[in-house]
């Protein structure tokens, strides 16, 4: 049986009964048409070909009807939570595909939200699973992804790359960086990017350049990969976003393999969960300094 | 490298135990090579990595990056907060071509001078052996972009 009827139920009823004010979900787009492409190593269901899904605001009862789910919803609705007129609208109910869900518990660990200020209306693959709140998404994202997932695709590129010596991975990642325009889609695109003022924008003193050039676009994107150290869900939506199609899910998929390794940090689980950068262990690895 | 040859170290270190150290191996005249620049920070907690980003950008051969050794902090965690940081940071460094030798880190107590003199002897050897890092450096001020066929494929993994 579809999910959509029981999603659009509950999406009535918690806009009818006043606990949410509005509703963040997916709607079929007229259009039809492609959407962003799913890039590997992304956690989330490859596009149903050709099912155009757009984010649907939905803040009147009788609109719930338009909600739809499927395979083909693949935007990380999450990132909605960074704009002010939508933080506005709390609390608020959000369609929560399993990276979504991830992404949710994440930020619910980086205190982004009050407690009882979003519900999630989730699904597991296809599977509605009703209103849950954000403990409750953190059990069914634990249970979905007992194992820490990653596409063994990107594994298998990495290890290429670490068997290389320096300057080649040098020269490689410097011609790939040498495509980025600066356009910061890939910022936008991520839940988890939401300072007010990025560091790429301050510039008394200017740390990163802004210039499209081989030494800026290196630093900026060292700097948003290593932000997202220990936070990045793997959801993709840098990457599909990225117009210039760089490889950034072998940079966050890098980093999320070292936090698990380094500190046994997993993101995305455990809205508990301390931050991995802002907490630290005597026991850290010493190993590497004289 | 400079114009004689010799490697560029910037060496980025605390206040409280390193800088101390550096002081100690001055005033007790240890001979230590001359080409490492030291950055004076109040404490590794305040060493960003924008600052090493930086440095590699401003055509730095090796960075160092030196503290108090681990629970002497004068401000207790700051070691503790940025060793965490670089432990993921120079995994990301190395996998995009700023491997080990050039990116080091040490703890040195204002009382060990002699570990400061030889750590920068051994630094300055090891990037005298890895070579200039200016052609291989990708966080390097360029003035132009890579050609066009340098660049790859779109959409890769
Ligand atoms: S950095 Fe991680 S969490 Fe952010 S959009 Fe990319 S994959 Fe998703
Ligand atoms: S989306 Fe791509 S091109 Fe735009 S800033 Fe990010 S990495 Fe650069
Ligand atoms: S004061 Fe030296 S590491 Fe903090």
């Amino acid at each position: 049986m579809s999910p959509t009827p029981s999603l659009r139920e509950d999406a009535a009823r918690l806009l009818r009964e006043g606990r949410v004010k509005l509703v963040i979900g997916y709607r079929a787009h007229a259009g039809g048409g492609q959407g962003p492409a799913v890039p590997e190593g992304a956690c989330r269901a490859p596009l149903a070909g050709g099912g155009g899904r757009r984010p649907a605001f939905i803040e009147e009862a009788h609109r719930a009807g338009e909600l739809v789910f499927d395979g083909a919803c693949s935007q990380n609705l999450a990132a909605y939570l960074k704009k002010p007129e939508v933080r506005a609208r709390m609390p608020l109910a959000i369609v929560a595909s399993e990276a979504v869900g991830r992404s949710l518990v994440s930020l619910a660990a980086e205190s982004q939200f009050a407690q009882g200020a979003l519900l999630a209306l989730a699904f597991r693959g296809e599977r509605y699973e009703g209103v849950k709140e954000v403990e409750e998404l953190a059990a069914l994202a634990r249970e979905a992804a007992p194992e820490p997932r990653r596409d063994p695709d990107i594994g298998r590129r990495l290890a290429e790359l670490a068997a290389w010596p320096a300057q080649r991975r040098a020269e490689w990642w410097s011609a790939r960086f040498s495509r980025c325009t600066r356009c910061y889609a890939c910022r936008a695109a991520c839940p988890g990017c939401y300072c007010q003022r990025c560091v790429t924008e301050r510039n008394v003193p200017q740390w990163v350049s802004t210039a499209a050039l081989g030494h800026g676009n290196y630093a900026w994107n060292m700097i948003r990969a290593f932000h997202q150290a220990g936070r990045c869900t793997l959801c993709g939506a840098c990457a599909s976003a990225c117009p210039q199609g760089l490889p950034l899910m072998l940079l966050n998929t890098f980093l999320a393999a070292q936090a698990a390794e380094q500190f046994d940090v997993e993101a995305g689980l455990d809205p508990a969960a301390k931050p991995l950068i802002g907490t630290w262990d005597p026991e850290d690895d010493n190993s590497f300094f004289t | 490298m400079s114009q004689a040859g010799a490697p560029r170290i910037t060496a980025f270190v605390c206040n409280w135990c390193t800088y101390a150290g550096a002081d100690l191996a001055g005033t007790s005249r240890l001979q230590y090579a001359p080409e490492v620049r030291i950055v004076k920070l109040p404490c590794t907690g305040r060493i960003s990595p924008l600052f090493i980003l930086k440095a590699f950008e401003g055509g730095a051969d090796a960075v160092l990056v030196s503290g108090c050794h681990p629970g002497d902090c004068h401000y207790t965690s700051g070691n503790y907060h940025a060793r965490r940081r670089w432990g993921l940071l120079r995994k990301l460094l190395d996998l995009t071509g700023i491997d080990s030798r050039r990116l080091q880190f040490s703890w040195i107590s204002a009382a060990e001078g002699q570990k400061f003199a030889d750590l920068i002897n051994d630094l300055t050897a090891k990037v005298r052996e890895a070579g200039p890092f200016a052609g291989a450096n990708p966080a390097r001020k360029r003035l132009a972009p890579a050609p066009e066929e340098a660049q790859g494929p779109r959409r890769e993994s």
